[in-house]
């Protein structure tokens, strides 16, 4: 046998599945929720080519190919979506879309704000020395 | 449910090691989990390399194989635990240019290329333009936390036990393993003596006849291979002198029957069934399969003979997004709002 | 087609039920204040087939007929079936010749009232109850009817609804009714258990004596229950003085000659039954004594003509219950017969003179504009002289004056029959001696407190109340027609049918030897001089105290008020039996519903609501899964998914 099988390959996939599977429970930036959306197709599109070639025939990669235009145009929309939802609320949280809980549930926040910001630090300034000299006009052209 | 885990160990162990690692790498407001993150996902990839896909000859084809598949993965793990999107859109194109990779050593060229250009060209720019569109101000809450990263490694490692594991059963030919050594042999061997040391004397077997205990051995362990043939094997030894190219030839004809079936699986479409033949030859036909050696011009066929109609909806389906896309996003006029 | 009665006689009941039917749903819109018609053709009809039927009973006719059959289950089958006999041809005449006059009459009294075709479909409806009454030919029929009239007396109490204490006095006259009812259910059940099942009048009645003695007590005293309630005797008799808030012509119809003489005739109907019960008889005997002379005592003190003559109703009801009371057995002869004779003779004549009294009372309170006090008015003989003589025949007859009245004659057979009974050798004679002392001194009070009435209304100065308006005219002939012939009912019918011994002789022929031949032989009737001197000259003599009091001296009555306190408070005050009532018995029962009232409330309605709950709780456990976050759903998702595969795994 060869050392490279068909089941390494759809282990493979396997893995490229479960880990786009997790990324798209536990991360709440839309983005990235899609990206792994996406690497769960990509996991899907190994299974079907490793499939084709070892049973020596074509229709497996047809099929990858719909699902790569498939995968285009879900992208271009939930692209689009992403955007207007980013314009209503100015954020790409998902945990901000709540509204269809139960009438008397309260929504659920991030208890522990971030920690804030370092503090810009206030760099010391040296008194300048002399007098501010002239800008030349032209100088203020190659800006 | 212990002797799943006993049966199944080489499963359940690497995959809880790397999915306990992406635990500790997705994100979490205190940060000093990463590099142990970091450290136990490795080691359930090099655990997962060594368990599962264990195999003896080093060829071209295993370290392309690894390399690819190990970038592919840890790609992904890269994409998970990256707090900034500009930074988990690279790495998923990271993990689309190894999995082209892959699909190069699966001899589908075009494929590799399609998916290049599509999607690491178009949709991971166009997810770039989408976040340079909807940049939000610093380091938002939402990047630094993950909701429910205890559930959803739980979901996804169940997930990945239950379709390795069926993998796993399906597949694995270690139990054959020392078997298909010896009928590897068999099938190389060129001499009547080398036959003799490695087949042995023939014996009693429990059904009452002599018979070569390798026959017995692979009449047990294959009950799917023709047992007659099989059973030829005693004969082919009785003779003298012995024919040693039959007997290769018949142990070369298990080889590829187990070839056959641990690689394709034993659920196959039935034989009467009417399979198209324009993408290849079809399935449920004897005889050794390949791949068309003009893999665009057989792509091609197969797309405008077998698949027309989907060809035709999927052209569709993308005008209909394209249009719908640009009728979502357009931006309104202020005054209309 | 006349010549059978059994082809009319369901008629009788249906013609006014017909005619209830009727006016209840074209009198208001269409009749208007034409909706008396159908009620008096009715009444008119009806009691022309009941003079049909009295003709039919005195040439012999026996038989009875059951026309439909009503329920059958199990052991009890109850049919309509209506039969008629002496005792039911005398009621039913007069049911429905008081009836038809008293219709009549209310065509004047109640022109100008606004619900007036209700008037008389109730009327109407009550008619179809107390012939139905009458007629009915088994218990459960009987009992059906006594509610039906026990509903119609409701209805017509309560005609004035609007009013707080009408509303109330129909609610009490129900209530206290329904006390009796429950007696005489249970004791028609005991009745149906002894009888083989049976509740046929023939069946039972006819096998009176074997029935077991213990038993036998008990029913009696059951069925006797029921007539207290109807009848109004002691210590159910507080709702009729209440019921004269009902108008006048239904006091008469309902109040004075039909609905409270039912009670009457459901003893008389079961004499049977109670002639070999002498307990019983006795029993009967004593309420209806006491409740006779507490009711005149009670009389004497009211300044409410109405109540006067509801008092005296009541008094009357207690003379016929003492009659009835008095058949017992008298050295081999059995007195019922003549018990029972004259107990349905003083109801015949009762009728006829209570509702011409109530009827000119009514006549006053036409002409006062509703004010019957009789503290406000005065002297009205010169006001309303026909109204006068008209009230001068009806109380008359009621205090017994002699020979002449009707009144006379029934009482003293009633005071006989005690008499006859107290007499030595027979059983409890001394009770019934006690009972006929009793008597005569109602007697005497009864002719003192109506003529007391008749004084303060007709004779002193003329005062007129401000409520009558500028001139007081007297009734118009629609309402004094019917009471004039009421009048010479009054006057006449006692002579002509009483000393004759027609009345005596038609019951006992046509209905007493047929339905109790046990209690034979019946004991002669003869007339007792002595007794009927006596009680004229007490009848006298009371008129002529009430005359002395209120004519010649009328500050003496007062002055006997205030030297009596005590007497004239207890009197006055109805010996406080509301009011013990209210206490001992209301006030409990009402404590005791509003402590229903707060289990239903609390712990009924609190359990069901605790179950109602139960759904609720379990949709708040389930409610948390749904908290909009997309995330979570896919985990859901995912983890079910995930759950899914490992059990398909693990098998």
């Amino acid at each position: 046998m060869s050392p490279v099988s068909l089941h390494n390959f759809l282990a493979v996939g396997a893995i490229l599945f479960a880990l786009g599977a997790v990324g798209f429970l536990a991360r709440r930036n839309l983005i990235i929720m899609f990206l792994s959306a996406e690497m769960m197709l990509q996991g899907v599109a190994l299974n079907l080519v490793a499939f084709a070639r070892y049973r020596g025939n074509l229709q497996g990669q047809a099929f990858t190919l719909f699902i790569l235009t498939v995968a285009a145009c879900e992208a271009a929309i939930a692209l689009a979506l992403i955007l207007m939802l980013f314009r209503r609320r100015k954020s790409l949280d998902v945990s901000l879309w709540q509204d269809l809980r139960e009438p008397e549930l309260e929504p659920i926040v991030d208890e522990e704000p971030l920690p804030a910001p370092p503090e810009p630090v206030e760099l010391p300034r040296l008194t300048p020395a002399g007098p501010e000299p002239e800008h030349p006009r032209e100088e203020a052209s190659h800006v | 449910m212990l002797d799943f885990l006993s049966e199944y160990w080489s499963v359940v162990f690497p995959s809880a090691v790397g999915i306990a690692g992406i635990y500790l790498l997705l994100p979490r407001l205190e940060k000093r989990y990463r590099i142990l993150g970091a450290i136990i996902g490795a080691a359930g990839l090099l655990l997962a390399g060594l368990l599962l896909i264990g195999s003896e000859a080093i060829l071209a084809e295993t370290i392309l194989f690894y390399s690819f598949s190990g970038l592919a993965i840890l790609g992904g793990g890269l994409m998970l635990s990256q707090h900034n999107p500009v930074h988990a859109a690279l790495s998923f194109a990271l993990v689309v240019l190894s999995t082209c990779g892959l699909f190069l050593l699966l001899a589908a060229p075009f494929l590799m290329a399609a998916t290049i250009i599509v999607y690491a060209g178009a949709i991971v720019v166009t997810f770039l333009f989408v976040i340079m569109l909807a940049q939000q101000a610093g380091m938002t809450s939402a990047d630094q936390r993950s909701r429910e990263p205890f559930l959803a490694c739980l979901a996804g490692f169940v997930l990945l036990i239950a379709l390795l594991s069926v993998l796993q059963k399906t597949y694995s030919s270690t139990a054959l393993d020392a078997l298909m050594a010896k009928v590897d042999a068999i099938a190389r061997a060129k001499t009547e003596v080398d036959l003799v040391r490695i087949l042995g004397r023939p014996a009693q077997n429990p059904a009452g006849n002599r018979s070569l205990p390798l026959v017995d051995e692979v009449k047990k362990v294959l009950p799917s291979f023709d047992q007659d043939k099989v059973e030829n094997a005693n004969g082919y030894w009785n003779e003298r002198p012995m024919n040693v190219a039959k007997m290769a030839a018949l142990f070369q004809d298990i080889q590829k029957h187990v070839e056959h079936e641990f690689q394709l699986g034993s659920l196959q479409p039935p034989a009467n069934l009417p399979l198209s033949p324009f993408s290849g030859p079809p399935p449920n036909k004897e005889g050794p399969h390949q791949l068309p050696a003009h893999n665009v011009a057989g792509l091609g066929r197969s797309l405008f003979t077998d698949y027309l109609l989907a060809v035709e909806l999927a052209g569709t389906l993308l005008l209909v997004a394209s249009i719908g896309a640009i009728a979502i996003a357009a931006r309104q006029r202020e005054g209309l709002r | 087609m006349f010549d059978d009665p059994r082809n009319y006689l369901w008629l009788i009941p249906v013609l006014p039920l017909l005619a209830s039917v009727v006016t209840a749903l074209a009198g208001p819109r269409w009749l208007k204040q034409q909706s008396h018609w159908p009620c008096i053709i009715a009444a008119v009809c009806s009691c022309f087939l009941s003079f049909l039927v009295l003709r039919a009973v005195n040439s012999g006719f026996e038989d009875f007929k059951r026309y439909y059959m009503w329920f059958e289950a199990g052991n009890v089958s109850v049919g309509f079936t209506l039969g008629a006999d002496g005792l039911t041809a005398v009621m039913l005449v007069t049911v429905t010749f008081v009836g038809s006059l008293i219709a009549i009459y209310s065509i004047g009294y109640m022109h100008h009232d606004p619900g007036y075709a209700r008037y008389f479909a109730e009327i109407s409806l009550f008619l179809f109850s107390m012939t139905g009454l009458v007629l009915a030919e088994n218990f459960i029929l009987l009992y059906a009817f006594w509610e039906g009239v026990g509903l119609c007396s409701y209805l017509l109490i309560g005609y004035y609804y609007a009013r707080p204490s009408a509303a109330a006095a129909a609610r009490k006259a129900f209530l206290v009714t329904r006390l009796g009812d429950i007696g005489l259910f249970i004791g028609i059940l005991l009745l149906w258990s002894v009888s083989d099942h049976s509740l046929d009048f023939s069946r039972i009645l006819n096998n009176a004596t074997e029935i077991d003695p213990g038993m036998r007590i008990a029913i009696c005293l059951l069925l006797f229950s029921g007539a207290v309630g109807k009848s109004a005797q002691f210590p159910l008799h507080v709702w009729l003085p209440d019921a004269m808030e009902g108008p006048s012509p239904v006091s008469a119809l309902i109040h004075a000659a039909t609905m409270v003489t039912a009670g009457v005739y459901l003893v008389a109907r079961c004499t049977p039954l109670f002639g070999v019960t002498p307990e019983a008889q006795l029993v009967v005997a004593t309420i209806g004594g006491f409740t006779a002379f507490l009711a005149s005592l009670i009389a004497l003190t009211q300044s409410d003509l109405k109540r006067v003559l509801a008092y005296s109703t009541i008094s009357q009801l207690g003379y016929m219950f003492l009659a009835l009371g008095s058949g017992t057995r008298n050295e081999g002869h059995f007195l019922a017969g003549l018990a029972v004779t004259a107990a349905i003779f003083h109801l015949f004549t009762h009728a006829f003179f209570k509702a011409l009294l109530f009827l000119s009372a009514g006549s006053v309170m036409h002409a006062m504009g509703n004010v019957i006090d009789m503290r406000r008015f005065g002297g009205l003989r010169h006001v309303l002289k026909k109204t006068h003589w008209l009230f001068l025949c009806g109380a008359g007859a009621l205090s017994g004056f002699p020979v002449i009245f009707s009144g006379f004659w029934s009482k003293d057979e009633i005071l006989a029959d005690v008499l006859e009974a107290g007499s030595p050798g027979s059983v409890g004679s001394f009770a019934y001696l006690f009972l006929f002392c009793l008597g005569m001194l109602t007697a005497g009070l009864t002719a003192f407190y109506t003529f007391r009435a008749y004084f303060l209304t007709f004779w002193g100065e003329v005062r007129i109340p401000h409520e009558a308006g500028e001139h007081p005219h007297e009734s118009p002939p629609v309402m004094l027609v019917p009471m004039a012939i009421l009048a010479v009912g009054a006057v006449a019918l006692g002579l002509i049918l009483g000393p004759t011994g027609v009345f005596n002789d038609f019951l006992q022929e046509h209905w007493m030897v047929s339905a109790f031949p046990h209690l034979l032989p019946f004991k002669e009737h003869h007339h007792n001089l002595l007794l009927m001197v006596a009680s004229g000259v007490l009848a006298l003599v009371g008129i002529g105290l009430a005359w002395w009091m209120y004519v010649r001296k009328p500050a003496s009555a007062s002055e006997l008020a205030q030297a009596l306190p005590g007497i004239y408070g207890l009197s006055r005050n109805k010996f406080y039996l509301d009011e013990i009532y209210n206490a001992f018995i209301v006030k409990p029962l009402a404590g005791f519903a509003q402590v229903l009232r707060v289990i239903d409330l609390y712990v009924v309605d609190g359990i069901v609501d605790l179950i109602a709950q139960v759904p609720r709780w379990l949709g708040m456990l389930a409610r948390p899964v749904q908290n909009g976050l997309v995330q979570f759903y896919a985990l859901l998702m995912m983890l079910g998914l995930a759950g899914f595969l490992l059990s398909v795994l693990m098998r």
